[in-house]
C-alpha cells in the first residue's frame, strides 16, 4: 500500500516537474542577451506572398520609412505546419520523416490521452470513454513504432550511427521501454482509467508489478526529458522565432534598441586576449 | 581508414593526412571529358613541417605555425580551451543564444549534409559534413565544460582526445565552410552549423591571434591601418577615381564625375574598394546610373568610409565592430541621410545586419543598392533598351544578400526588364548555392588553397553556371553573361573561369548588375560592355 502511494505521489511530482523544468529551460533561453542578427529567409512573418520566395522588408527602397507589415497569422500557420506535420523534415529528408512523424504524432496523441484520462477521472463524460481508448491506442501504437523505427534507423544508417552517442540510444531505449511496459500494463493487467483514478486519488489501490514499473519509468522519463536534448520542443521555438526569424531592425523606440541599451549598461567581465583585440596603441589616421 | 569511415573523434588520429581529397562529384559536359579539369597542385612536404597540413592537405591558416616545444603545444591547447570557455561567457553576448541552441539540440539527422555544396562537391567526404566539425567542438565542450561530460565521458559523447594536431585540424576545418548557412536554412530544428563554424574561427582569432593572412593581417588589420583592405589611401583613391573617369570617357564616350565628400548628400554610396582596382567599370556604372537618375549622392574619402568590406564578419567580432563603427562615423561626418551599399554581399550583411545591433544608437539607415536600382528602372527614370543586352544572361545570388537578407526580387525585376534572354540557375533565390568564395575563400590564395576553392567549394556553382546556359554553353559564337552583384562572388567566378578556361573556350563572361544596366541605357552611344576585350 505504501509503495502504491509513493508511486502515485512520484508520478504526480514527475508530471508537474516536467512542466516546471520545461518552463525553466525556456526561461533560461529567454533571459539570454539580444543577439546579433542571424536571420535566414524565408521568414513567414514577412507575409505569405514574400515568404513564398523568401523576400523581406529590405527589398523596399528606404525601408525604414515604410510601415512594417508583420503577418502574425502566416507565422502561426507556418509554425503549426511545422509542429503538426514536421514539414521541414518532410521536404528535406522524407525517409527519416516517416519514422519521426510517426513518433511525434504519437506523442501528441499521448498528451491528448493523458488529458482525456484526467477529464474522465474528474467528470466521467460517457462520450469521452471510447475517444480516450482510441486516442490512447493510436498514441501507443504510433510512438512505439516510431521510436523503434528511429532506433533502427540510427543503428543501420552509417552516417547517423557515427554521430549518435550512447546517451542518444539510451533516450530512445528509455522511451521504448516506457511504451512497452505501458502496453503490457494496459492490455493485460489494469485499466488506465482505474489507475489514473487511483493515482489522482492518492494511490488507494494496488496493481500488478508491471504497472508500477511502467509508472516509475514514465516518471523518470518525464523528469529526464526537460534536462536532456529531448527538450527540443523548447529549443525549436527559440531557434526559429528568436534567431532565424528575428529580423527586427534597431530603430528608435524599438524593443531591439531597448534590449541593446540594457546590454550596453553591463560591461562584460570576460575579455578576449589576442593582441589585436585590445591594442596598446589606438588605431590612428594614416599619414597622408 | 577510408575517408567515409572517419568519425569526429578521429580528428586526433596520429596520421600525416587524415582525409586526402579523393573522388570529387562529376562535372557536367563539356567538363566531364578527360583533360578538361586541371589536376590539384601537389602539396610540398615542407609545408607540413611548418603548418597543419594533416587534415586534407590544404592550408588555409597560414599564420598557424607548428610549435617547437612541448610547452608551446600545451599552451596552444590551453588557449583554445580558454577561448571556448569565453564563447559561452558574456564576452560573446551577441552569439550566446544561437550558440547554446546549436550546441544543445542537434539531432544528428544529417539533413544539413544534403544542403552543403562543399560536402556534395567533395564526393561526400566525411570531414566536410556540416555536423562533423560541430560535433568535434561539441565533444570538446562536453568534455571540458559540462558536468555530464566530466562524469559520464563517452556515454554523452565527450570521447575525444585533444592535442595540438586535433585543435589545429579543427582550426583548418573551420576554413572548409563558406558560412553560406544553407545548412541552417534546411535544419528541421533551425540550428546553425555555419554560425558554429564561425565561432571556431573566432576562438582562433580573438583568443589565439590566429587567422588567415589575407583576411586578417592583409585584410581587416590593413583596413584599420590604411583605410582599405586593398591598401588604397585617400590620395590613391582620388587618383584612382580620376583615372576611372578618364578611362570611361575614353572607352565609351561618357563623361562622369564622382562626387566626393559632399556634405549633407542624400546618399553615401560605399563600394567594396576591390572594385576600384579589379572592376573599375562597376563604380563607373554606378556613377552613370546615379547621375542619369538625378540622385543626390556622394562617396567618402574618409578613413574606411570608402571601403565597404568588413572581413571581421567572417572570423572576428572585434574586428567587425571596429570597421563598422568607422564606416558609420564616416557617414555621420558627412551628414548623409542614408548609406547605400554597392554590389558587395558580405558588406551588405556587415553594415545592414551585423552592425545593426552592435550599438544602440544607429541614426543613419543602411540599405542595399538593389531596391534603389530596381526603383530607378520601374519608375522610368532610366531609359533602357533591352535589345542592347540580347544575349543569354544568368544570375548568381550572393548568399549574404539573398538567403541572409531576403533581397530576392529587385535584381530579378531589373534583369527581366533589361535582358531578354535572362534565365535562372537551379536552384536560385534563397535556395541558391554559394559561389565557393564566401567567408574569405575568394581572397585566400596561400599555398594550395586556391585549388580547394576552384575544384571543391566553387564546383557546385560552376556546375550551375554550365547547366544554366544549356546547349548554348559550348557555342563560342554566343556571348554569355553571369551576373554576380557581389565583389567576392565576382572574384571567385573570375578565378573559376580562368581555371577552367571558360571565357577563352566558350565565351562565357561575368560581371555585375549595374554594368548590364548601363549597357542597356538608351543614352549610351557606345556599348559599355566590351566582351572582345575580356575574351
Amino acid at each position: 500500500m505504501l509503495g502504491a502511494i509513493l508511486v502515485s505521489v512520484f508520478i504526480i511530482i514527475a508530471m508537474v516537474g516536467f512542466l516546471l523544468l520545461s518552463v525553466y529551460r525556456a526561461w533560461r533561453f529567454k533571459r539570454l542577451p539580444v543577439h546579433s542578427r542571424l536571420e535566414i529567409y524565408p521568414i513567414p512573418k514577412e507575409g505569405a506572398e514574400r515568404a513564398k520566395y523568401g523576400g523581406s522588408y529590405l527589398e523596399e527602397p528606404e525601408w525604414w520609412h515604410k510601415p512594417r507589415r508583420i503577418d502574425k497569422l502566416n507565422e502561426l500557420l507556418d509554425m503549426l505546419q511545422e509542429m503538426i506535420f514536421i514539414r521541414k523534415l518532410f521536404e528535406k529528408q522524407r525517409s527519416l520523416w516517416w519514422a519521426s512523424y510517426c513518433f511525434h504524432l504519437g506523442v501528441y496523441a499521448m498528451f491528448v490521452w493523458t488529458i482525456a484520462l484526467i477529464v474522465n477521472v474528474a467528470a466521467s463524460p460517457p462520450w469521452l470513454y471510447w475517444i480516450t481508448v482510441a486516442v490512447g491506442a493510436a498514441g501507443f501504437a504510433l510512438t512505439t513504432l516510431g521510436s523503434f523505427l528511429l532506433l533502427v534507423r540510427r543503428i543501420v544508417d552509417p552516417s547517423m550511427r557515427k554521430y549518435t552517442t550512447p546517451q542518444e540510444y539510451f533516450n530512445l531505449v528509455l522511451i521504448f521501454c516506457v511504451l512497452v511496459t505501458g502496453i503490457a500494463s494496459w492490455s493485460g493487467f489494469a485499466s488506465p482509467f482505474v489507475v489514473a483514478a487511483s493515482v489522482l486519488g492518492g494511490g488507494g489501490q494496488t496493481f500488478a508489478a508491471v504497472v508500477y514499473l511502467h509508472l516509475v519509468l514514465l516518471g523518470l522519463m518525464l523528469i529526464y526529458i526537460p534536462m536532456s536534448k529531448m527538450s527540443h520542443y523548447v529549443g525549436k521555438y527559440f531557434a526559429f522565432h528568436k534567431v532565424l526569424w528575428d529580423n527586427d531592425p534597431n530603430l528608435a523606440d524599438s524593443e531591439v534598441r531597448r534590449k541593446i541599451k540594457e546590454l550596453e549598461a553591463h560591461k562584460p567581465k570576460t575579455v578576449w586576449v589576442a593582441p589585436h583585440v585590445n591594442p596598446v596603441k589606438p588605431v590612428e589616421e594614416p599619414k597622408q | 581508414m577510408t575517408n567515409t569511415k572517419i568519425a569526429p573523434r578521429d580528428i586526433s588520429l596520429k596520421t600525416d593526412l587524415l582525409s586526402p581529397i579523393a573522388d570529387l562529384a562529376p562535372l557536367p559536359a563539356p567538363y566531364s571529358a578527360d583533360g578538361m579539369e586541371p589536376p590539384f597542385k601537389q602539396p610540398k612536404p615542407e609545408w607540413a613541417e611548418e603548418h597543419c597540413a594533416s587534415l586534407d592537405g590544404f592550408i588555409a591558416l597560414d599564420g598557424l605555425r607548428r610549435p617547437e616545444t612541448k610547452e608551446d603545444e600545451d599552451e596552444f591547447v590551453r588557449r583554445f580551451i580558454g577561448g571556448l570557455a569565453k564563447s559561452f561567457a558574456d564576452s560573446n553576448n551577441s552569439f550566446l543564444e544561437p550558440l547554446q541552441l546549436t550546441m544543445d539540440y542537434c539531432a544528428k539527422c544529417n539533413t544539413c549534409s544534403e544542403a552543403c555544396h562543399i560536402f556534395k562537391s567533395s564526393g561526400e567526404q566525411e570531414i566536410y559534413r556540416p555536423i562533423f566539425r560541430s560535433d568535434v567542438l561539441r565533444k570538446i565542450y562536453r568534455r571540458y565544460f559540462t558536468p555530464s561530460g566530466r562524469l559520464l565521458g563517452g556515454f554523452v559523447g565527450a570521447d575525444i582526445d585533444i592535442n595540438w594536431e586535433s585543435i589545429a585540424r579543427l582550426g583548418e576545418l573551420a576554413y572548409r565552410c563558406n558560412l553560406c548557412r544553407r545548412c541552417a536554412q534546411t535544419c528541421p530544428l533551425a540550428l546553425d552549423n555555419g554560425m558554429l563554424t564561425r565561432e571556431i574561427r573566432k576562438i582562433f582569432s580573438q583568443e589565439m591571434g590566429i587567422a588567415p593572412t589575407p583576411i586578417h593581417a592583409k585584410g581587416s588589420m590593413r583596413q584599420l591601418e590604411t583605410g582599405s583592405s586593398t591598401g588604397i589611401t585617400k590620395p590613391a583613391l582620388i587618383d584612382t577615381l580620376e583615372f576611372i573617369a578618364e578611362e570611361t570617357e575614353e572607352t565609351c564616350g561618357r563623361k562622369i564625375e564622382f562626387p566626393i565628400d559632399k556634405q549633407g548628400a542624400d546618399i553615401l554610396l560605399i563600394h567594396n574598394a576591390g572594385e576600384y582596382m579589379a572592376w573599375p567599370e562597376n563604380p563607373a556604372a554606378f556613377a552613370i546610373l546615379f547621375e542619369e537618375a538625378g540622385l543626390d549622392w556622394t562617396l567618402s574619402s574618409d578613413m574606411i568610409g570608402y571601403d565597404s568590406v568588413n572581413y571581421g564578419i567572417w572570423y572576428d567580432d572585434t574586428q567587425a565592430r571596429k570597421v563598422a563603427m568607422q564606416q558609420i562615423k564616416a557617414a555621420e561626418k558627412l551628414g548623409v541621410r542614408r548609406i547605400v551599399v554597392g554590389e558587395c554581399g558580405h558588406a551588405h550583411k556587415a553594415l545592414a545586419l551585423s552592425a545593426d545591433r552592435m550599438v544602440s544608437e544607429r541614426n543613419i539607415p543602411v540599405e542595399s543598392c538593389l531596391p534603389l536600382l530596381a526603383e530607378m528602372v520601374s519608375s522610368g527614370r532610366l531609359k533602357l533598351d533591352p535589345s542592347k543586352n540580347d544575349f543569354p544572361v544568368t544570375l548568381h545570388d550572393p548568399c549574404n544578400v539573398v538567403r541572409q537578407m531576403g533581397i530576392v526580387k529587385p535584381q530579378r525585376d531589373i534583369l527581366k526588364a533589361i535582358c531578354p534572354q535572362f534565365r535562372e540557375m537551379m536552384p536560385h533565390g534563397v535556395d541558391n548555392y554559394c559561389c565557393g568564395g564566401g567567408s574569405g575563400f575568394a581572397i585566400m590564395n596561400s599555398y594550395n588553397f586556391k585549388d580547394f576553392r576552384n575544384k571543391v567549394s566553387g564546383r557546385m556553382k560552376f556546375t550551375q553556371i554550365v547547366k544554366a546556359f544549356g546547349e548554348q554553353f559550348t557555342d563560342p559564337g554566343i556571348v554569355k553573361y553571369v551576373c554576380a552583384p557581389c565583389s567576392n562572388c565576382k572574384g571567385t567566378i573570375r578565378d573559376l573561369f580562368e581555371f577552367f578556361e571558360t571565357t577563352k573556350k566558350f565565351n562565357v563572361h561575368y560581371g555585375g548588375l549595374v554594368e548590364l544596366m548601363v549597357n542597356a541605357l538608351v543614352s549610351m552611344n557606345r556599348p559599355f560592355l566590351d566582351f572582345a576585350a575580356t575574351a
